[in-house]
């Protein structure tokens, strides 16, 4: 009985949770631009979309600056976690605590200053000010992804490394990460989410003329709506929802342990 | 297969002296037990000669060499940990190779010598699983087959069958002290269980606040305890103090106890030496009156708690062997008597 | 140095560094901006001044947005707890094995994905029949859907780490179901609300995207009006100004709330 009203509700939830994100792919595949019904199926949406050079334009930045940031956050926030996890400094609670202020302080607020403090210095807007923000932001969650998988083992296995004859270089090539290989792997992709999924910092740092898909396409919402503006939101979806199957493929985090 | 000597070795960790000045040799070929209430400095000691821990004080050596400044990887030591720290990604096999392999060890010979030790450690076939498949007991022999197969100079263990249930444990101790044998390699390793120490050791070393306390062949500790600590640690004893006089002491309420030889102020019994007889007897050697407060029966024993006048609020505890079947009642008044050669003197 | 300081100066001084660059010394030119009267830039004459922060506290206009935005704050949180707790304790104690592990990855999924285009996919879904799109029910509902997994996320997490075995013993010492929810798992998930309440409360604040598009000429809030300081009015020292008022606002409800988290968390 209690079972059979807790799925229920579970199953309104989720049914809140998809009801949009169903209703919008569904909607790209109608052939109305009004969402007039009923509904008629018509890939014309994604054939539009294949010839809209500015929205082709700001995807392939969108995808290039993700993977970029992915492998530069990937690598710096590896190396902090990992001297967080073997050593002791007196700055590490500090250290730690300056993890914060990226992930907490809404992000209108960090956009905004980087904004401000790129224009003075003359580092100026463009692609590569989106990219600062975005490792930036990325550094934080991978910086505790990949801490996370250091709390599961301890020195003990760089030690036993050590005792075995291997120099500190083969330990931590040969045990420490091929150990921490689902942590960083986890962390990657949860970089590239982070980037590819970014809005707000890019918003503030895209000059006119250059940008990423998220800010074309809430462009393109504000100006009025174009509706392959629906065909491009559902493959977004479906690419950020299939990566985020990825990562929990790989790493359970939240789960039963 | 070396000769390991410590020598005024020191450890402090701020005001606390890990290690205090230990000085002793580890002799080639010796299944060496260290051993100690937790927080007194036997872990600490294994891991200064593992290279884990640089001492403030003092030189190491293995077969003479010095090695305090040599880093852990080219000291040529074996080690297992308590956790077993296996390689969760890495076959048995690997496991057991990666110190060849690390070594550039050409494929074949690894293969070779990895087949050797896990027949050594009776694992054979078990090369392809991962240490997640294997149970304790195995991946416990594992961590030892990867330790040994460098042929390193010295094989520390820290804690190595802590983790395992009872039955195996003891299971563990004589396979443990067969391939040390076998192998003839230098053993330290670290316990706090002291049947363990008793069985695997040639030799214990009683730890206690960063001082050894006492460094013998296990049934000398166990019979000729240095100090009070030592007595107490290694098994259980009846401490008696008092004033020395010719032969023996003389305790608070006036009662003389013989001792062995001369004592300085304190001495002890171990209980299994203790006989306990119901009623008033007078009995040869050292004898008090008493009353049962408690008796445990345990099958192959029985274990009292008696309360004597000369002991006060301390009960004396004797281990009886269960000869007859017969126990006595909480309440019987009995006479303890034992032997002034069991009396034995210790520091207090 | 010493060897160790060292390493752990080239390990962590690279993330630290673009950490600094990008997000520390943003945050402290933006507090010099909030107090020039102009922004400072192709050699402008500035003067230092507090008229932005006094502007705040005597312009109506402001006090009525930012109370507009605390007040969907609290909206959009104490809905999704009220949504997302039950069904946390449902999936953490009522739910086993398989379906657990699949629901619960079914919620989280979205997580991650666009928030931008789950915003403007209930465009789609308000206009008919429900007929609420540009609204301010219609930014609550849109940030409630944005925001309801962190609230299961934190409250999943701490729910599931409480030994079924307590709430047994509680109920084997004569408790009703209901008092051993009151009484044992209630205050042991209070790390778990505490975590959904902060991760709500503030990114709603700031929000400026969602009020956008799903509030249209409701999007009276602070977020837009930052927003619009630095897009259209390009008055950088006035929006500078409010971001930093909006931060200490967040700051001090948070503040007048610590009594009481430091209470819950010395409790669990």
């Amino acid at each position: 009985m209690a079972q059979r009203v807790v799925k229920l509700y579970l199953a309104f939830v989720l049914v809140f949770l998809y009801l949009p994100i169903v209703v919008m792919i569904a909607m790209a595949f109608n052939r109305s631009a009004l969402y007039e019904m009923p509904f008629t199926f018509d890939l014309v949406w994604f054939k539009a979309l294949s010839t809209n050079e500015r929205l082709l334009q700001a995807s392939w930045n969108s995808v290039w600056i993700a993977c970029i940031n992915t492998v530069i956050a990937t690598a710096l926030g590896t190396l902090a976690a990992y001297a967080f996890a073997r050593y002791e400094f007196r700055a590490k609670r500090l250290l730690q605590l300056l993890l914060f202020p990226p992930i907490t302080i809404p992000w209108l607020i960090i956009g905004t200053s980087m904004l401000i403090f790129f224009f003075w210095t003359g580092i100026g807007r463009g692609l590569h000010a989106i990219l600062l923000g975005h490792v930036a932001l990325s550094l934080p969650y991978v910086i505790v992804v990949v801490g996370a998988r250091f709390a599961n083992f301890g020195p003990e296995l760089e030690e036993a490394a050590a005792s075995l004859g291997a120099t500190p270089w083969q330990a931590f090539w040969r045990v420490t990460i091929p150990v921490l290989a689902p942590g960083i792997t986890a962390a990657a992709l949860f970089a590239f989410a982070v980037s590819f999924d970014q809005f707000v910092i890019s918003y503030f740092l895209a000059p006119p003329g250059t940008s990423t898909l998220p800010v074309e396409i809430y462009t393109s919402i504000r100006k009025g709506f174009t509706p392959e503006i629906n065909a491009i939101s559902s493959i977004i979806i479906l690419f950020s929802m299939g990566l985020m199957l990825i990562v929990a493929r790989n790493y359970k985090f939240g789960g039963d342990n | 297969m070396s000769r390991v000597d410590i020598l005024h070795v020191s450890k402090r960790y701020g005001s606390f002296a890990a290690l205090d000045n230990v000085t002793i040799t580890f002799n080639d070929g010796e299944f060496f037990g260290l051993l100690g209430p937790s927080g007194s400095g036997k872990t600490t000691l294994l891991r200064s000669v593992a290279g884990f821990i640089v001492p403030d004080e003092g030189s190491i050596s293995f077969d003479g060499e010095q090695v305090e400044n040599v880093p852990v990887h080219r000291r040529a030591i074996g080690m297992v940990f308590q956790s077993y720290a296996l390689f969760p990604h890495l076959t048995i096999a690997d496991n057991v190779g990666f110190g060849l392999d690390v070594r550039s060890t050409p494929r074949e010979d690894i293969r070779k010598r990895v087949t050797e030790m896990l027949g050594l450690v009776r694992l054979s076939g078990l090369e392809g699983r991962y240490p997640k498949q294997l149970s304790g007991g195995q991946q416990q022999r594992v961590a030892l087959a990867r330790a040994l197969i460098t042929r390193p100079k010295v094989l520390l263990l820290d804690e190595p069958l802590g983790a395992l249930d009872r039955r195996l444990r003891q299971e563990m101790q004589v396979e443990l002290k067969e391939i040390q044998r076998e192998t003839g390699v230098t053993a330290i390793f670290v316990t706090h269980d002291q049947e363990e120490a008793l069985t695997l050791s040639d030799r214990i070393a009683i730890i206690d606040q960063g001082k050894l306390i006492q460094v013998d062949a296990p049934q000398t500790v166990y019979e000729r305890p240095a100090n009070i600590f030592a007595a107490n640690f290694l098994g259980d004893a009846n401490v008696f103090r008092g004033t020395p006089v010719k032969d023996g002491l003389k305790l608070a309420d006036g009662t003389m106890i013989e001792t062995l030889k001369a004592a300085t102020g304190a001495a002890i019994v171990r209980p299994e030496k203790l006989r306990v007889a119901s009623g008033r007897k007078k009995a040869a050697g050292n004898s008090l009156a008493g009353e049962i407060t408690q008796a445990i029966y345990s099958g192959a024993s029985v274990t009292y708690r008696i309360r004597t006048k000369a002991m006060g609020d301390v009960p004396l505890l004797a281990f009886i062997q269960n000869q007859t079947g017969e126990v006595l009642d909480t309440g019987t008044l009995v006479t303890v008597s034992w032997d002034k050669d069991q009396t034995i003197p210790v520091a207090p | 140095m010493t060897r160790q300081a060292r390493t752990v100066f080239a390990l962590t001084a690279p993330a630290y560094l673009w950490l600094a660059v990008t997000v520390l010394l943003p945050l402290a030119t933006m507090l010099y901006f909030s107090f020039l009267t102009a922004s400072p830039l192709g050699g402008k004459e500035v003067q230092f001044t507090l008229k932005h922060y006094t502007d705040f506290f005597t312009k109506q206009i402001y006090w009525y947005n930012a109370w507009r935005s605390v007040e969907l704050g609290l909206y959009v949180t104490a809905l999704c707890l009220i949504i997302g707790y039950p069904a946390a304790l449902g999936l953490a104690k009522y739910i086993k094995g398989r379906w657990r592990e699949a629901i619960f990855l079914l919620i989280i999924l979205p997580f991650w994905s666009n928030a931008l285009v789950r915003t403007f996919s209930w465009t789609m879904v308000l206009r008919e029949p429900f007929n609420i799109l540009f609204s301010y029910p219609a930014i609550v509902v849109g940030l409630v859907h944005a925001y309801l997994p962190y609230a299961i996320l934190t409250c999943y997490i701490s729910l599931q780490a409480i030994d079924d075995s307590l709430i047994e013993a509680g109920r084997s010492l004569g408790a009703t179901p209901a008092q051993a929810f009151r009484r044992i798992t209630l205050p042991l998930s209070m790390p778990g609300i505490m975590a959904a309440i902060f991760l709500i409360f503030v990114p709603v604040i700031g929000s400026f995207m969602e009020p956008r598009i799903l509030g249209g000429k409701d999007a009276i809030m602070l977020g837009p009006i930052i927003e619009g300081q630095f897009i259209t009015a390009f008055n950088w020292p006035l929006g500078a100004a409010l971001s930093f008022t909006m931060l200490g606002m967040v700051l001090l409800i948070l503040l007048a709330a610590s009594p009481f988290l430091k209470h819950q968390m010395a409790r669990s």
